[in-house]
């Protein structure tokens, strides 16, 4: 849980939160569409800014819901927050799970696979993923984000 | 009319085509993770028809996520050398991040259908 004090569902000017989704393909879809809405209604961006953040948001919950719980019992959720901060006019996503980093295969990587990292990396001016006992965090950012 | 219908607004359509013998296999709406398999799905049934090419449309595609490119390499790595393959890319959500992630090295982009329907028969 990115900060367990968050509201589930927040979406105003400076902040979209969604907070323990289900981690699962139809959730993720679902965020990227709310996330996408959010960016419409709130920014300012060009359509290539927009796609890029809108697919690098869909790639760290896409990573989540298909990697973070394979080798639990359980289904798991995640946690999706962006804050936008007017003053430096940067845009953070943090992409949170609870469940357990998947190394990668050890051998040649498969070629079908394995293009949300380099997407997020491609995608957005900085990216950080820490990973813990505790789950997995992604963390994006935008520089240079405008208001309309 | 279905309203759960009318609220589902994250799907896909595929459609296939013959022109000659070639299949276009033409997309519209998402492709994620959710809809890759449908896509793939459709791409292995015009395979299996044993067309001269194969043209992946993605000109009506608003969102392509990395599921829908893995689909792409997937196949391009089945064809068989004698048969063309080719996408049709154009835009900021489609060709922009085909060629970010290298995959437009891999696979011939064409930025329109007639192009890349030239293209094949040439």
């Amino acid at each position: 849980m990115i900060d367990s004090t968050s509201r589930a569902d927040v979406a105003d000017a400076e902040r979209f939160a969604r907070i323990g989704i289900p981690a699962d393909a139809e959730s993720a879809s679902r965020i990227r569409e709310e996330f996408a809405g959010w960016l419409e209604r709130f920014f300012g961006l060009d359509p290539i800014r927009s796609s890029d953040l809108v697919l690098a948001i869909n790639e760290a919950l896409a990573n989540a819901a298909e990697f973070a719980y394979v080798t639990t019992d359980r289904p798991g959720t995640m946690d999706l927050i962006a804050h936008y901060d007017p003053d430096s006019a940067s845009l953070t996503a943090t992409i949170a799970d609870q469940g357990v980093w998947r190394m990668p295969n050890p051998g040649p990587p498969a070629r079908t696979r394995g293009r949300g990292i380099p997407l997020m990396e491609a995608l957005s001016d900085r990216v950080t993923i820490e990973t813990s006992t505790a789950g997995t965090q992604v963390r994006m950012q935008w520089a240079g984000v405008a208001r309309p | 009319m279905d309203e759960q219908h009318a609220t589902k607004t994250t799907g896909c359509v595929v459609d296939e085509e013959w022109v000659g013998r070639v299949v276009v296999v033409s997309v519209s709406g998402v492709v994620d993770m959710l809809t890759a398999p449908q896509l793939e799905q459709a791409i292995r049934a015009a395979l299996d028809k044993k067309p001269g090419g194969l043209v992946v449309d993605f000109a009506e595609v608003e969102f392509l996520a990395s599921a829908g490119m893995g689909v792409l390499v997937a196949v391009h790595d089945e064809v068989t050398p004698d048969m063309r393959f080719c996408v049709v890319a154009d835009g900021p959500a489609t060709s922009r991040p085909l060629k970010l992630v290298g995959i437009a090295d891999l696979i011939e982009l064409y930025a329109t259908r007639d192009e890349a329907l030239s293209a094949l028969s040439a």
